[in-house]
């Protein structure tokens, strides 16, 4: 082996080992930290000195330019470390300085219910605003929750039941107690007090689509048809006389869907209710489901969208592909083979 | 710890037994009972796999618990696999590390079923966990091959010597370990924007996966020459993976968006 090619080699293992050093370093410090130490300029020209390596690497072993999963393995590597840089903060500002380009770093947008915007509250300082090419609009932000559960415990004989709340469902808890309907599920339960003219008052519980939340179920026993209100915030309902223990727990958020329309010019250009997982790619950005919250002043709810560029993606995708197929390619049908192959030579 | 007195306890109690068994009557000279026991235990775990699977109403590998399970029962079709079709012993090894791995799930993590959420609920949970849950075992079963090799073991019949082994396991699980992190970068972007956060979790899973590439470039310098420092590549590449795995989902040094998987 020639001395160029016993120093590629050399530089390489010492790359690596940098890179392994440097990414158990990146996971002691936290995921922001490890950005900045990532982006940083020595770490950009390790980053640059790698790509360097995997090209001398082409040119030096002619394997890497003839064997196809060689080359699919090396230049997926190259692919992906260029997608890397070019998406990049520091890419991006590159690009808009030398290309004249106008791309906005990542950030973030807040929106509530019924409002149109395109202003972009960038990650790196939260007071620095950009403003999109075009309008987002909500329509509506909605959250789905998974079925909450209904706990029934007999104080007696410490039996438990638990059941899936639905409404108008009837459970049977067998002797002596028989059956349990769920009469009302509320999310935001709520009481009406009114006076009747015979000087009594009626009670009305309702369910409060305002602000606030306040989850309980009204259930209905064999015993006792009053209907029963069981609250989600305070665990163990239990009535006189009855063995019985009831608790709720609501469900968990089971999806966060902001329903998103994208105007230019007053006119709808796209659509999408976009969910974790489901983001709308729009106009050289895509925008995922981030966060929600709700106004203190105002009660309403708003949802937080994050605004990323793909600047740099495609190149990253084209590196996956090509770094995954020549890994299975050489590794599966090539290195096995290869090594089977040779240790039934070396036996017979 | 505490004993799982349910059906799914049962059941994996059952495969932890017949592997336990199986291992006895391997070390007894008697690998053909092992074998079938072995056999009988993955039916158990594979049971044990499908009851969690329509218990949860989903996939089963959201939390720690389940990954274990699932570990467990697939080290009976790889070290069949490896024995047919690659000429790679160590069956008692397998054997044993179906026991380390089912250990942990019988004994030490809750199983309380957990229902998805939002961020796990994507087509690409299921393949990036799995390719990961095989890559581990693989991996696993190229560190006992390197373990063979630093302790100088001779192989039996005409079965791989140590060295051809670990390298024929490890050129066996790098390729899912590869996919594993890419499938997990894709769905990165689609669930949070970005195809790599810097996140705890990633940054160990790209140091597993750099031990291994570096073992590729090492045993590509010295060829066999080396052939125990191949294996304390391979053997370190292991440790990286149950940092991976267990510290830093278990430890609260490293927090991050990856914590799905604590029990």
């Amino acid at each position: 082996m020639t001395k160029w090619r016993r120093f590629l080699l050399w530089a390489t293992l010492l790359l690596l080992v940098a890179l392994t050093l440097f990414s158990i370093y990146g996971a002691f410090i936290g995921a922001q930290r490890a950005q900045a130490f990532f982006g940083s300029v020595p770490l950009a020209v390790y980053w640059f000195g790698l790509v360097l390596l995997l090209m001398a690497g082409f040119q030096a072993f002619r394997r890497l330019r003839t064997a196809p999963s060689s080359f699919c393995i090396h230049a997926g590597c190259i692919a992906i470390l260029i997608g890397g840089l070019w998406g990049s903060g520091t890419g991006r500002d590159l690009q808009n300085r030398w290309l004249g380009r106008s791309i906005i770093p990542d950030g973030r947008m807040a929106l509530v219910n019924g409002q149109q915007d395109n202003r972009v509250y960038l990650e790196q300082d939260a007071n620095e605003i950009r403003e999109l090419p075009f309008t987002l609009g909500l329509d509506r932000f909605r959250m789905e929750y998974y079925p909450g559960k209904l706990h029934v415990q007999d104080n007696q004989s410490q039996q438990v039941w638990t059941f899936p709340v639905e409404p108008n469902a009837v459970y049977d808890l067998g002797k002596p107690h028989g059956h349990v309907h769920i009469a009302g599920v509320y999310e935001n339960f709520k009481i009406n007090i009114e006076e009747d003219p015979n000087g009594g008052r009626q009670v009305q519980a309702y369910d409060d689509p305002g602000p606030g939340s306040n989850p309980a179920l009204a259930i209905q026993t064999h015993s006792d048809p009053t209907p029963q209100y069981v609250f989600e915030r305070h665990s163990g309902h239990a009535t006189a006389g009855s063995p019985l223990v009831f608790q709720y727990r609501k469900g968990m958020i089971s999806d966060y869907i902001s329903e998103i329309k994208i105007l230019q010019q007053g006119e709808v250009v796209a659509q999408k209710d976009i969910e974790v997982n489901h983001p709308l790619y729009y106009g050289g950005y895509h925008f995922y489901q981030s966060s929600y919250g709700q106004d203190s002043r105002s009660g309403q709810m708003y949802t937080v969208l994050s605004v990323v560029p793909y600047t740099g993606l495609y190149w990253v995708y084209l590196g996956y592909i090509l770094l995954c197929g020549g890994v299975a390619w050489h590794c599966w049908f090539f290195s096995i083979r290869r090594i089977l192959k040779q240790e039934v030579q070396h036996g017979s | 710890m505490a004993v799982k007195m349910t059906h799914q306890g049962l059941l994996i109690y059952i495969t932890m037994g017949a592997y336990l068994a199986a291992l006895v009557l391997t070390l007894a000279r008697r690998p053909r009972a092992g074998l079938g026991l072995f056999g009988l235990g993955f039916l158990a775990g594979l049971a044990a796999f499908i009851y969690r699977w329509v218990q949860v109403a989903h996939w089963p590998m959201q939390n720690l618990f389940e990954v274990f399970v699932t570990l467990g029962m697939l080290c009976f079709p790889i070290s069949i696999l490896c024995r047919r079709y690659l000429r790679i012993g160590g069956q008692a090894g397998d054997m044993l590390i179906g026991i380390i791995l089912l250990f942990p799930a019988g004994f030490v993590f809750k199983a309380e079923p957990q229902q998805l959420p939002p961020a796990l609920q994507s087509p690409l949970f299921a393949p990036h966990v799995a390719v990961y849950m095989i890559s581990y075992v693989l991996m696993a079963k190229a560190t006992l091959c390197a373990a063979a090799q630093l302790l100088q073991r001779k192989p039996k019949d005409n079965l791989l010597p140590p060295e051809s082994a670990t390298y024929v396991m490890v050129c066996l699980g790098f390729p899912f370990l590869t996919l594993g992190l890419i499938l997990g970068s894709w769905w990165g972007k689609l669930a949070w924007g970005n195809y790599w956060g810097w996140d705890p979790k990633e940054l160990w899973s790209l140091v597993s996966w750099l031990a291994y590439l570096g073992y590729f470039h090492f045993r590509y310098m010295f060829g066999t020459r080396k052939a125990n420092l191949n294996s304390v590549w391979a053997v370190t590449g292991m440790v990286f993976i149950v940092i991976t795995l267990l510290w830093v989902n278990l430890s609260k040094l490293f927090p991050g968006l990856h914590n799905y998987a604590t029990s």
